[in-house]
């Protein structure tokens, strides 16, 4: 059983660096937190890149097979959904969404950006 | 009043015929009719119009009304005096407890150390909790501002590593 104090640390952490201005800090996110075996902290990652709502950020949540909204995980899947119909402004995920529907290579990416795509429209 | 004088008592028993008319004056009901009005010519009913109660002077109400006054003062005095005196009563039971608890907490040794020795745990408990989190907590807001990137994944890295490893 993790600790409190470990649960918190790892979540300002990856809430620090969703603001950080740095670009290397979208890559670490990446690198080290979409890749746990945790599903809470692959969660936390993936929200805390849509929340950045920069191109490379929303790169990462949508078109890589088994991140985001494509993760094997209902829940973070889910929540990385759910953040990103929150987003006020959603032109930029609108736009990766249409360029993923159009020209990813695998099928089931495609499916699962067009379905978020066509939740985001309605929205 | 009858004319009581010594003719005018034998007139009025001898000669009671003439008598008769000054009987009838009287306010008694009764003076014709039982006594045929020889013997009890006085009129001895009191009136209807006395009054029965003592009509007061102002000079008595005022000294009625001034004593009871001063009786109300006397008892709300004594209402007073003993608010006063509970008051002073539970001030000296106060102070004799306050006396009692500082001789029992100066003479009763072991119960000082136990309370020492709590009061000291606690505190010990309290600092450590807050030198923690001053010293081992990490903040979003550090984190945010960071610019060594290198830093960072590290400790994201041992954070997760920490996480995964529980």
């Amino acid at each position: 059983m993790v600790d409190k104090r470990t649960v918190k640390n790892v979540t300002n952490i990856i809430e620090g660096l969703g603001v950080n201005p740095s670009s290397e800090s979208v890559s670490i996110l990446e690198d080290i937190g979409t890749n746990s075996k945790v599903d809470a902290i692959r969660e936390m990652t993936s929200r805390a890149l849509v929340k950045r709502n920069e191109h490379d950020s929303l790169s990462v949540v949508i078109t890589n097979k088994g991140k985001g909204i494509n993760d094997m995980s209902t829940v973070v899947a889910m929540s990385t959904i759910n953040e990103l119909l929150s987003l006020q402004d959603k032109t930029e995920a609108m736009k990766i969404l249409e360029d993923t529907v159009e020209m990813h290579s695998d099928e089931e990416v495609r499916d699962n950006a067009r379905s978020v795509k066509a939740l985001m429209a309605l929205s | 009043m009858a004319n009581l004088s010594i003719p005018a008592i034998r007139e009025r028993l001898f000669n009671t015929s003439r008598h008769e008319q000054t009987t009838q004056r009287s306010t008694n009901p009764f003076a014709a009719s039982t006594f045929k009005g020889n013997v009890l010519t006085a009129d001895v009913f009191e009136s209807s119009t006395k009054q029965s109660q003592p009509i007061f002077t102002g000079k008595l109400k005022a000294s009625a009304l001034v004593g009871s006054i001063s009786g109300i003062g006397e008892r709300f005095q004594n209402i007073i005096n003993s608010v006063v005196q509970f008051g002073t009563k539970i001030k000296e039971n106060v102070v004799n407890g306050w006396n009692k608890l500082e001789g029992i907490e100066i003479s009763f040794n072991p119960l000082k150390e136990r309370m020492t020795s709590a009061y000291n745990s606690v505190k010990e408990v309290m600092s450590t909790s807050i030198s923690d989190l001053m010293t081992t907590g990490i903040s979003a807001k550090s984190v945010a501002k960071m610019e060594d990137m290198t830093a960072a994944r590290k400790l994201l890295e041992d954070n997760v590593a920490i996480w995964e490893a529980a």
